[in-house]
């Protein structure tokens, strides 16, 4: 276990040479130091998230009766029962758009927003924090502003409508609009993290490339897509993996603005599914099942962005 | 070295896992405490916000100076939440010693042993009880809840708007809850809804269903104890309500729902409604003048009978709790008149005992007085163990049919599909 840069025979003969005893002392002392110091780090991780993925993962193949305190073996079974169920992939369809418009959409504005946030202009710093502050208010008190917002009788989008003589829908009662509403809100909530992100990757591209480009003549488009855009890159990775991780762990402001999975479940997720199954059917074992589903989801979406990403990613 | 490692890498394995089904598994033993002392905790979904707060520390202060050795530690919870902290408790091996649920929940919890039998008889709470209140508390003729108070979904009508309109009753069959409701709708130049004719969306759908469904002659179980709300009467009920958003147009779907900011009826935006009894405390708030001037009115929703959904909140003791008796004590204080009406008072519901009937509180709450003059005419949800896992299907299955996805009949038969299943599993 001794490694060689601790040997003294390596030492110059020129150099005092230390007392290996002390060195090997010094060396095991720090070590112990060491796991001392990552000792609480290594049992939150033991006991928060080690024990729960363990118990998820073994419960899973179990029928556990949360309320009677039974378990017994169930193979397959829960796996075969939760794709039997139409709501569950529903669910998985509805988590896959949600994604798939909330990601790209979302990092989309972001970047321009950074991009406008990263000129000088007055009040910088107000905007900034303007556009930061929905990732940090409460999102169920987002959601209930929301929800005023989007009230079919009252709110203030039907009351825009309406004065251009649109009748407006009922926003989160219609199972048309209830998912489109949602990621209106999470598109909103979600910008301010991403712009953050985005804006501290900008400030690191050198500005001599700017200067060399204006040299060159390049447009403000070109200079975006040719300079910009690809050193963007790895930040881009990073604001795609934990955006995509996000977006498939959403619950709070579906859960707040549409009770019960929507009308019809038109805007039931994963999450939703799983807490559902859970606390309103105490079928812990199938929720567990679900949750090594999206477990597995969250696997393959990350090793994807790695792969298309490339050794970029490796820098973010 | 590598085997000792990994012998050691194993044994650790299995001691987590046995640890995590073991804590999985566990909870602690029923406690042989006789002596009404030590700690005790409540679960409750009633008595929410500050106002709820002050009323039952206002009666635990009183249960306090009754039995001094008893402390109660108090968890505050919704019924939106309840199964969360049920499940966590008794999975984490420390269930709460005295538990409020309701009805649907005791013969789950009954079956699977997590309650404990309560020492009354079926013959002396019918002395002190509507017979309708006391069965919900009943499972395989143990008695596990004792009730506090009652909630309960009917008809609810403005009179000044029947009488604009020259109606002179309230409906007294579906075909004039149609026939009234299309009559009442009022929509603007652009098509747009501005009065509903009849609101069934501001009620839980589930709980609009099954007073309807009852009304119309059908029951939730066979005798057999299989689902029956495919029946032809139950889809009589789910094709009333789709005809009422479909057909007549006497709502549009998306108007309102539950826990809107505003009730219809309370805005004028609605004539008539299956709603719950609180309703009332609602428009209190809303619109005062309403009560005061009588402009509400009550109806049974009938058809081929008439029928009420009855709700409650009962009082349970945990079947591990460790001191039962201190547990049963609270149970006992919380069930009693004066605990009772101070909880029904708050939350607006109805007093469970007969002997309330003529409180000032019942006396000054014309919805209350409805609800226990009409007590014979009431049903419950729940009934078997699975119930919690069948009734949240409901509201999507309604919602498909009322959405003109499904026919009614579709809608329910794949709805009982469902609940078979979950029969099944046990």
């Amino acid at each position: 276990m001794t490694s060689t840069l601790e040997s003294p025979s390596v030492a110059p003969a020129s150099r005092a040479p230390r007392p290996p005893r002390r060195r090997r002392r010094l060396g095991a002392e720090r070590r112990r130091a060491a796991y001392l110091m990552l000792a609480p780090s290594v049992i939150h991780l033991i006991w928060w998230i080690g024990l729960p993925v363990v118990a998820t993962f073994g419960l899973a193949f179990t029928n556990y009766d949360v309320i009677a305190g039974t378990i017994e073996w169930a193979g397959l079974d829960n796996f075969r029962e939760i794709f039997a169920d139409d709501i569950w992939n529903l669910s998985i369809w509805h988590t896959v758009v949600f994604t798939f418009f909330t990601v790209p959409v979302a990092m989309a504005i972001a970047v321009v927003i950074a991009v406008l946030l990263n000129q000088r202009i007055k009040a910088l710093a107000w905007y900034r924090a303007a556009f930061f502050m929905p990732h940090i208010t409460a999102t169920v008190a987002i959601a209930l502003v929301w929800m005023w917002m989007f009230e079919p009788n009252l709110g203030l989008f039907n009351l825009l409508l309406d004065r251009v003589g649109v009748n407006g829908p009922a926003w989160l009662s219609d199972p048309d609009w209830a998912m489109p509403a949602v990621i209106l809100v999470s598109i909103w909530k979600g910008i301010g993290l991403k712009m953050l992100i985005y804006l501290a990757a900008l400030q690191n591209i050198p500005h001599d490339l700017y200067e060399a480009a204006d040299i060159d003549g390049a447009s403000s488009a070109r200079k975006f897509f040719a300079i910009t855009l690809p050193l963007l890159k790895p930040a881009t990775f990073f604001v795609f993996i934990v955006s995509m991780i996000d977006a498939f762990q959403v619950f709070d402001q579906v859960y707040v603005l549409t009770p019960d999975g929507g009308p019809a479940n038109s805007t039931t997720v994963m999450t939703y599914e799983i807490y559902r199954t859970a606390f309103g059917e105490f079928d812990i074992s199938a929720a567990c099942a679900q949750s090594v589903v999206l477990f597995a989801f969250l696997l393959v979406l990350t090793v994807i962005g790695r792969r298309l990403t490339g050794k970029d990613g490796d820098e973010a | 070295m590598t085997r000792t490692r990994g012998s050691r890498t194993r044994a650790l394995t299995v001691a987590l896992v046995a640890t995590l089904f073991a804590t999985a598994c566990g909870g602690s033993a029923p406690g042989n405490d006789d002596e009404t002392s030590g700690t005790i905790r409540l679960l409750t979904p009633i008595f929410e916000g500050t106002d709820g707060k002050t009323v039952l520390e206002k009666q635990l202060g009183d249960f306090k100076e009754k039995y001094p050795d008893i402390t109660v530690e108090v968890d505050y919870t919704s019924y939106g939440k309840l199964n969360e902290k049920l499940t966590t408790s008794i999975a984490g091996g420390r269930p709460y010693d005295v538990m409020l649920m309701g009805v649907g929940w005791i013969p789950p919890f009954a079956e699977k042993g997590a309650l404990a039998e309560l020492d009354e008889s079926r013959q002396e709470l019918t002395q002190r009880y509507n017979e309708r209140v006391v069965e919900p508390g009943i499972y395989q003729d143990k008695v596990y809840g004792l009730p506090i108070m009652l909630d309960t979904r009917f008809g609810l009508y403005r009179k000044d708007i029947f009488a604009e309109a020259g109606i002179a009753a309230p409906p007294s069959n579906f075909a004039e809850l149609r026939e009234i409701g299309r009559k009442l709708t009022v929509r603007d130049g652009s098509g747009k809804l501005t009065r509903a004719g009849v609101d069934i969306l501001s009620n839980d759908l589930r709980q609009t269903f099954l007073p309807l469904m009852w009304a119309n002659g059908g029951d939730l179980w066979a005798a057999d104890g299989q689902p029956a709300f495919n029946s032809p009467e139950a889809v009589g009920a789910l094709q009333l309500m789709t005809d009422i958003i479909r057909t007549d147009k006497s709502e549009d779907f998306g108007f309102t729902q539950p826990g809107a900011t505003g009730l219809p009826l309370a805005q004028g935006r609605a004539a008539m409604m299956v709603g719950h009894n609180n309703h009332l405390l609602a428009i209190e708030e809303q619109a005062p003048e309403l009560i005061k001037e009588d402009k509400i009115g009550f109806f049974m929703i009938t058809n081929e009978r008439p029928a009420m959904f009855q709700g409650g909140t009962l009082a349970t003791v945990s079947a591990k709790s460790q001191r039962p008796t201190a547990a049963k004590a609270l149970v006992g204080f919380l069930t009693d008149e004066q605990a009772s009406l101070a909880a029904n008072e708050q939350r607006g519901n109805v007093p469970a005992l007969n002997s309330l009937a003529d409180s000032e509180y019942v006396q000054s709450n014309k919805a209350a007085q409805f609800a226990m003059a009409n007590l014979d005419a009431a049903y419950s949800e729940g009934g078997v163990p699975a119930w919690l896992e069948i009734r949240g299907d409901f509201k999507a299955a309604i919602e498909s049919a009322l959405l003109g996805q499904k026919t009614p009949q579709q809608a329910l038969d794949e709805l009982v599909v469902k609940a078979q299943a979950a029969i099944a599993k046990g």
